[in-house]
C-alpha cells in the first residue's frame, strides 16, 4: 500500500533578506506545513524554546569548540527580517513542528566560518560577476536589491529558484558545503516521512537549495522505483513530489550518522568528542556587528536599511534613509541645502527609473545623495559600488552615509535567558583567586599567583567589565614597575555588561582574546593603539595567537606611515622578546611578528623621510630599535642584514634626506658593516645581483669614509645634526676609535680639525647643535673623547677638567666678551702690541 | 542668433557638423573620428530601437545611452568603459537634471573619452567642447566677434560668432568643458548665470537676438583632473551647480591587464614588432603601476604614491616601449629589465623625487613578490638611470 505523498516545498533564500523573509511567512500561510525545517544549528533544538523568550533582536546563537588540535567559535546571527526567525516564529505560530537541520557550528565542515550566515554568494564569485555584468550593476548586493528587495512580490519564488540555479550552476559544493548538504537532506527525508501527507517546507540559503532538492529527489526516485509508483509531478516550487512508501529509504548517505533505516526518525545530531569542550549559547548581537561595511565575513551591508524595509517596506525606507542622512550630515555641520536635498531626491527617483527599479533601491538612494551633496573629488571610490569594508580614506559625508544605513540597533537578552558559560567562567575564576571581596587587591607580578590575578583582572578590563580599577602598576613594556594595585569600584550593570561580553567567548581569556584582536584590527595606522593593544595582550597573558591573527597585526604594523611611534613599539617589543621574565612574554611568537614587521616597515619609511634639519629624536630612536633588532633579533627578520645595510647606505648617501638621518643612517650601515656576517653565504646569493647590496656588503666603511662622510654630509650649520644622528646610533663604535687610538685618522680627528677651522661666528652657529650632539655620550665617554684632543695636541692634563669648567658658562662668557672688547679697543688705538 | 534657430550654424571652423555630413567620405583619413563617428552604426541601431522616454531634447533615452556606453553583447553594442556601471548611471541621470556633470579624476582614467561618449550618445554630438587651459577666455565659451563684419556692419547677428556653450544652449545640445579648473577663476565663473538661468544675454545685439535661452537638452560635463589643480579652488557657487563624479583608475587588475594588454598588441603591431609581448612582463608591468598608483603594496602595507600619474595610458606606453626596446634592441619579447630600464621616464619624469620613490619601490617592495618575473624585475632595479 502507499501512503499519500509530502508535498515539499524547499525554498532558497538570502540569508538577512527581508523579500525572502516575506516569502516564508507567506507560503507558511499558504501551506500549513506540518514540519518547518530551517537551516540553523541542530544542536539548538532542544533550547528552540529559549529562542522564542521575547529577545529584542539582532541575538546570535554563539557557538565555541575546543579540544587539543582546534578552536572555534562562530555566530549564527538572527534579526527581525532573518527568514529564518520568521520560519522560525511564523512557523511555531502556525502551529508547524520547526526543526533546526544543519550541522553543529562546531562541526569540522564550518572550519573556515565564524559566521554560520555568511554569504555564499562570496563562494560563487564567478557566477555573480557574470551576472553584475549581465544586469550592469557594480555588485551582487545591487543586483540582488534590483532583482528581489524592490521588486514586486509576484513571482518571487520563481525569480529565487532561477537565481539560485544560476549562480550555483554546476558548481561542486565544497567539502564542507557538502557534508552540510547530505545531513540537511536526511533531515527532510525524517519530515517526509514523519509528515505523511501533509505539506514540509524547507528553509535554507538558496545555495544549498538546488542541491537538496536534488539529494532528495535522488531518494524520492529510488523509492519510487522500488514501490513501482507513478510519479505526479511536482510543484512549482516544490522540487516534485513522488508516491512511494517514505518509509523505505536507503541508509543515508551523510558522513555524519543521519536517518536511521526507518526513515521517520531524526537524524542523529553529532556530538562533539568527549574531551572536546563544546556549547552553543544566545548572546546579544547587534546591526553594527551585522553590517559588512563595518565587520568582516559578515557578507550583508546596511542591515539599518533593511530593518525599515521590513517593517515598512522600500519605498518608506528609501524616503527614510534620506531623511535620515540629511539630519546626520546637518548635525555634524556638514552643508546640505533645501537644493541639494531635492536634487538628491530627484537623482534618486531618475536613478530607479534608469535601472528599472519600481521603487528606490538602497543604491538608488546612496547614489543619489553621493552625487548631489559631494562637492569634492574622492580618494575612495563609494563603498556601496563593491563589496568589502570601507577604506581609509573615504569621504567623511560618504561614512556618514554608510553609518546611517547601518543602524546602530543592539539587541537585548530576554533575563529568563540562560547566561552564556563566560558569565560562569568569570566567577569561578573570581572565586578561585579570591579576588570575589570587595577589597583593594595589591599583587606582585613577579609572584606567579599574583600574576595570574593580574590577568584575570586585566581580562575583565579590557572586556569593560566594571567593577575594579587599576590605580598602580606598569605603563609600558619597559616600565620597571612590578606592583599592582587594583581599586574596588560601584559597578553598576556589570551583570548586563558580562552577558554582552559573552559573544566575544566562552571563556575569560578567549573573550580577552577576541577583543583584543578587534583592537588590533582596528588600530589602522595608529602606532599608539596598536602599541596600547600590543601591551594589553601582553598584561592579559593573551599571547598564543593564531597565524590569522599574527598575520593581521603584521599587517596593522605596515599600515603605521610614521617611523618614530613605530620605532616605540619596537623598542618596546624587542625588550619584552629577549629580556622579560615577568609577564613570561620572552620569545612569543607574538612579539617576534611584531618585531619583523617593524623593522621591515621602518625601513621602509626612513627612506622615504624628507623634512626639515634639526634632530628628530623620536625618528632616530626608530633607527636605534632597527639597530638592536638586527643585531640581537637577527633570526626573527625577513630583511637579511645586508639589505638593510644597503638601506642605510642609500640613506647616508641621499642629499634630499634629512640631515640628521643621514647621520643615524651612515651610523647603522657602519655598526652593521663591523659585524661578523655569519649570514655571509645565504646573503651573498641575494647580493651578488645587486649593485646596491654589493656596495655595501664590501666597502665596510672606514674612519677615512667616515671623515669624507662627515665632511661631505654636512655643513657646518648642519655638522651638529648629523653628528646626533650617527652618535645616536653608534655612539660606541665612535669612542671605540678614539680609545685605541688607532693609527688611521679617527672620526675625531677629523671633527677635531673642522671644528679649529670653523671661525668665531661659524663657531657660535654649530655649537647649540654640536653641544645636543654630545648630548649622546655619558660623562665617561666624553672624557674619553677630551682624552684623545689632548693626546692630539701633545698637551698633558687633566681630561676631566676639560669637562667641567669653573665657573658659571654666562660668566666665561662675559669675560670673553669683556676681552674682546678690550681687544678691539686696543687695536682702534693702534696699541696692537700691546696686545 | 536667435532662439530658433536649431540647425543653423554659423561661423566658419566649426568641425563638428561638416564631419557629420560628409564622415561616410572622409573617416578614413580621419586620425580619430570623433565617437558619434567611430560608432554611428551602433549609434543608429540604438536609436531605432530605442522604446523608451527620451528626455526633452536628447537623441536616445538614458537606457539606451547607458548600453551605448557600457556596452550590451546580445545587441552587438561593444565595451567602451570599463569602469563601473553605477558610475555611468548617475551622469546620466544628472545630465537629465538642471545641474552639471563634473567628472573629477586623475589624469589618464578615461574622463574625457567618458564625456565624449556621453555627448555622443546625448546629443549625437561631441565636438561641441571648450578646452580649458590658462589661455582661455569668455570668448571662446561663449561668443566671439567676426571683426570684418563687425566693422562693416555693426554688431548684428551676422557679425557674431558663437562659441561652443552658446551653440550647446541655441541647438539644445551637450557642451563638454574640458579641464575647466585650469581656466582663471573668473574665466569658470563666466558659467554661473548661463547654468542657473539658462540665458546668455548679449548686450551688444538688441530685441530677441538680444537673449540666448537654452533648449532643452542642453547642459555641461566638465571635466577636471585632481593633479593640476583640484577643484578645491573652484568658487563654492559654481561647484554648487555641479554634480560630481569622481572617475576612479580601473578597480579590477584582471580588466586593466587586458585592456593594457589588447591596446599594447595592436601598437605593436603598428610600431612594427612582430613578437607579441609576453604576459607575465605585462602582468608584473600593470602590477607595478597599479602599487604606485594606489600607494598600497601587495602585502597590504601602505607605501607611496608617485606624483606622477600612473595612469593605465601611461602603463600602455610603457609596455609599447618595453616591447619596441625588447624587439629592435634583441629581436625578442620585452623582459622585466626592460620595464625598469623604461619605468625611469614615465613614473618619474623628471622628478627626482619620484625617481626616488621608484627606487625604494623597487628595492624594497618588488623583491616581495614571489615568481620569476617579479625575481627578474627586482634584480633588475640597478638598471633604474640616475
Amino acid at each position: 500500500m502507499t501512503a499519500p505523498a509530502p508535498s515539499v516545498v524547499f525554498l532558497g533564500v538570502r540569508h538577512h533578506s527581508p523579500a525572502c523573509a516575506r516569502l516564508v511567512a507567506r507560503t507558511i500561510d499558504e501551506l500549513r506545513p506540518a514540519y518547518v525545517l530551517v537551516e540553523g544549528p541542530a544542536d539548538m533544538n532542544d533550547r528552540l524554546d529559549e529562542l522564542l523568550l521575547g529577545h529584542e533582536l539582532p541575538v546570535a546563537v554563539f557557538s565555541h569548540y575546543r579540544d587539543a588540535e582546534r578552536t572555534a567559535t562562530s555566530w549564527t546571527p538572527l534579526c527581525d527580517y532573518s527568514p529564518e526567525w520568521v520560519a522560525l516564529t511564523h512557523g511555531r505560530a502556525c502551529g508547524a513542528e520547526v526543526r533546526f537541520i544543519d550541522l553543529p557550528a562546531w562541526h569540522p565542515a564550518f572550519a573556515e566560518r565564524t559566521n554560520r550566515y555568511a554569504d555564499a554568494e562570496a563562494r560563487y564569485e564567478e557566477a555573480t560577476r557574470r551576472l553584475s555584468r549581465k544586469f550592469s550593476v557594480d555588485s551582487v548586493d545591487a543586483l540582488w536589491d534590483r532583482l528581489f528587495e524592490v521588486e514586486d512580490d509576484a513571482g518571487l519564488a520563481e525569480r529565487l529558484d532561477t537565481y539560485f540555479r544560476l549562480v550555483r550552476g554546476d558548481t561542486r559544493a565544497g567539502g564542507g558545503d557538502r557534508d552540510r548538504e547530505a545531513y540537511m537532506a536526511a533531515w527532510v527525508r525524517a519530515a517526509m516521512a514523519r509528515a505523511g501527507s501533509r505539506p514540509v517546507l524547507v528553509v535554507t540559503g538558496g545555495f544549498h537549495q538546488p542541491a537538496l532538492r536534488a539529494l532528495a529527489d535522488d531518494e524520492q526516485h529510488r523509492d519510487r522505483t522500488a514501490a513501482d509508483g507513478t510519479a505526479t509531478g511536482g510543484t512549482a516550487t516544490g522540487g516534485g513530489s513522488g508516491k512511494g512508501p517514505a518509509g523505505r529509504e536507503t541508509a543515508g548517505k551523510g558522513s555524519t550518522g543521519n536517518g536511521s533505516a526507518g526513515g521517520s526518525e531524526w537524524p542523529d545530531v553529532p556530538v562533539p568528542a568527549e574531551e572536546a569542550l563544546a556549547g552553543s549559547f544566545l548572546v546579544p548581537y547587534s546591526f553594527r556587528q551585522l553590517d559588512a561595511f563595518a565587520g568582516y565575513q559578515s557578507g550583508m551591508p546596511s542591515p539599518g536599511y533593511y530593518q525599515q524595509v521590513w517593517e515598512e517596506g522600500p519605498k518608506s525606507a528609501a524616503h527614510t534613509l534620506l531623511r535620515a542622512v540629511a539630519e546626520r550630515l546637518r548635525a555634524r555641520s556638514y552643508p546640505v541645502s533645501t537644493a541639494d536635498l531635492i536634487a538628491a531626491r530627484t537623482l534618486t527617483e531618475g536613478l530607479g527609473a534608469l535601472r528599472g527599479h519600481p521603487v528606490p533601491a538602497r543604491i538608488d538612494v546612496l547614489d543619489g545623495l553621493a552625487g548631489a551633496l559631494i562637492k569634492d573629488d574622492l580618494d575612495q571610490p563609494l563603498p556601496w559600488t563593491r563589496r568589502g569594508t570601507i577604506g581609509e580614506g573615504t569621504h567623511p559625508a560618504v561614512v556618514e552615509m554608510v553609518s546611517v544605513c547601518g543602524g546602530d540597533r543592539a539587541g537585548r537578552l530576554h533575563p529568563a535567558t540562560p547566561a552564556p558559560p563566560l558569565v560562569h567562567d568569570v566567577a569561578a575564576q573570581l572565586a578561585r583567586w579570591k579576588l570575589d571581596s570587595d577589597s583593594t587587591a595589591t599583587l606582585d607580578l613577579s609572584s606567579p599567583a599574583d600574576l595570574d590575578r593580574s590577568r584575570v583582572l586585566h581580562r575583565l578590563r579590557v572586556l569593560g567589565i566594571p567593577g575594579r580599577v587599576r590605580v598602580l602598576g606598569p605603563e609600558h613594556g619597559a616600565d620597571p614597575v612590578f606592583t599592582e594595585r587594583w581599586e574596588p569600584r560601584p559597578a553598576p550593570g556589570r551583570d548586563a555588561a558580562l552577558v554582552e561580553a559573552g559573544a566575544h567567548g566562552a571563556g575569560l581569556a578567549e573573550a580577552a582574546a577576541t577583543v583584543l584582536t578587534d583592537r588590533m584590527r582596528s588600530a589602522d595606522g595608529h602606532a599608539q593603539t596598536l602599541a596600547g593593544a600590543l601591551f594589553d595582550a601582553v598584561l592579559c597573558g593573551v599571547t598564543e595567537l593564531t597565524e590569522p591573527l599574527l598575520e593581521l597585526l603584521a599587517g596593522r604594523v605596515r599600515a603605521v606611515r610614521e617611523p618614530g611611534p613605530l620605532g616605540e613599539v619596537l623598542g618596546t617589543a624587542l625588550g619584552l622578546w629577549r629580556h622579560d621574565r615577568v609577564y613570561g612574554v620572552a620569545r612569543s611568537a607574538l612579539l617576534a611578528s611584531v618585531v619583523d614587521g617593524a623593522v621591515t616597515r621602518i625601513l621602509w619609511l626612513l627612506e622615504g623621510s624628507r623634512g626639515p634639519s634639526g634632530v628628530d629624536f623620536a625618528r632616530l630612536g626608530a633607527v636605534v630599535a632597527v639597530r638592536d633588532a638586527l643585531l640581537h633579533a637577527a633570526p626573527l627578520l625577513s630583511v637579511p642584514r645586508t639589505v638593510a645595510a644597503a638601506v642605510a647606505h642609500r640613506i647616508a648617501q641621499d642629499r634630499e634626506a634629512p640631515v640628521d638621518l643621514r647621520g643615524a643612517a651612515f651610523g647603522l650601515h657602519r655598526v652593521l658593516a663591523a659585524l661578523p656576517d655569519e649570514d655571509e653565504a645565504e646573503s651573498r646569493g641575494d647580493a651578488d645581483t645587486g649593485k646596491g647590496a654589493e656596495t655595501a656588503a664590501e666597502e665596510g666603511p672606514s674612519p677615512q669614509d667616515g671623515a669624507a662622510a662627515v665632511q661631505a654630509a654636512a655643513g657646518i650649520a648642519t655638522l651638529g645634526d648629523w653628528l646626533a644622528g650617527l652618535f645616536a646610533v653608534a655612539r660606541e663604535d665612535v669612542t671605540t676609535g678614539a680609545s685605541e687610538g688607532r693609527s688611521e685618522t679617527s672620526l675625531i680627528d677629523v671633527l677635531d680639525v673642522m671644528v679649529d677651522e670653523m671661525s668665531e661666528p661659524d663657531f657660535l652657529v654649530a655649537l647649540p647643535a654640536l653641544r645636543q650632539a654630545f648630548g649622546f655620550f655619558p660623562p665617561r665617554e666624553r672624557e674619553r673623547i677630551a682624552q684623545r684632543l689632548l693626546e692630539r695636541r701633545g698637551v698633558r692634563g687633566s681630561a676631566r677638567s676639560l669637562l667641567r669648567t669653573g665657573a658659571h658658562p654666562a660668566l666665561i662668557a662675559r669675560a670673553r666678551s669683556l676681552e674682546e672688547t678690550v681687544t678691539r679697543l686696543l687695536d682702534h688705538h693702534g696699541l696692537r702690541a700691546a696686545r | 542668433m536667435t532662439t530658433d534657430t536649431g540647425s543653423t550654424v554659423r561661423g566658419p571652423g566649426r568641425k563638428a557638423p561638416r564631419a557629420r555630413k560628409d564622415s561616410s567620405q572622409r573617416q578614413e583619413q580621419l586620425q580619430r573620428p570623433p565617437a558619434e563617428v567611430r560608432y554611428a552604426q551602433e549609434l543608429a541601431a540604438l536609436r531605432s530601437g530605442d522604446g523608451d522616454h527620451r528626455p526633452p531634447g536628447w537623441e536616445l533615452s538614458l537606457r539606451a545611452a547607458r548600453r551605448f556606453i557600457i556596452g550590451d553583447e546580445d545587441a552587438g553594442i561593444s565595451r567602451k568603459f570599463v569602469g563601473n556601471p553605477s558610475l555611468v548611471d548617475r551622469a546620466l541621470v544628472t545630465l537629465a537634471t538642471n545641474r552639471g556633470l563634473m567628472l573629477v579624476g586623475e589624469p589618464g582614467t578615461a574622463k574625457s573619452l567618458l564625456s565624449e561618449l556621453i555627448a555622443a550618445a546625448v546629443s549625437g554630438v561631441s565636438t561641441l567642447t571648450v578646452q580649458g587651459g590658462a589661455a582661455t577666455t569668455e570668448d571662446q565659451i561663449k561668443y566671439g566677434w567676426n571683426y570684418a563684419l563687425l566693422v562693416s556692419e555693426g554688431p548684428s547677428p551676422r557679425s557674431l560668432v558663437p562659441a561652443p556653450m552658446l551653440r550647446g544652449m541655441a541647438e539644445g545640445r551637450l557642451v563638454r568643458f574640458e579641464e575647466i579648473t585650469r581656466c582663471p577663476l573668473e574665466v569658470q565663473d563666466s558659467l554661473l548665470s548661463l547654468l542657473s538661468e539658462r540665458v546668455v544675454a548679449i548686450p551688444e545685439l538688441s530685441g530677441p537676438d538680444g537673449m540666448v535661452f537654452a533648449q532643452q537638452g542642453f547642459n555641461v560635463i566638465a571635466t577636471a583632473n585632481t593633479r593640476d589643480r583640484g577643484v578645491n579652488e573652484m568658487s563654492a557657487a559654481l561647484k554648487r551647480r555641479f554634480n560630481f563624479e569622481t572617475v576612479f583608475p580601473i578597480p579590477d587588475a584582471d580588466t586593466e591587464l587586458a585592456l593594457v594588454e589588447a591596446e599594447v598588441v595592436t601598437l605593436l603591431e603598428r610600431s612594427g614588432v612582430t613578437a607579441p609581448p609576453d604576459r607575465d612582463v605585462l602582468e608584473v608591468l600593470v602590477g607595478t603601476f597599479r602599487e604606485l598608483r594606489a600607494g598600497t603594496a601587495d602585502s597590504g602595507s601602505a607605501t607611496d604614491r608617485t606624483s606622477a600619474v600612473m595612469s593605465t595610458a601611461e602603463a600602455v606606453a610603457v609596455a609599447h616601449a618595453v616591447g619596441v626596446r625588447g624587439w629592435f634592441l634583441r629581436g625578442e619579447p620585452g623582459s622585466a629589465a626592460d620595464v625598469v630600464a623604461c619605468l625611469a621616464g614615465t613614473a618619474a619624469k623628471d622628478s627626482p623625487e619620484d625617481l626616488a620613490r621608484l627606487r625604494r619601490h623597487l628595492e624594497q617592495q618588488a623583491g616581495r613578490h614571489r615568481g620569476p618575473h617579479w625575481k627578474a624585475l627586482y634584480d633588475a632595479r640597478h638598471l633604474l638611470a640616475d
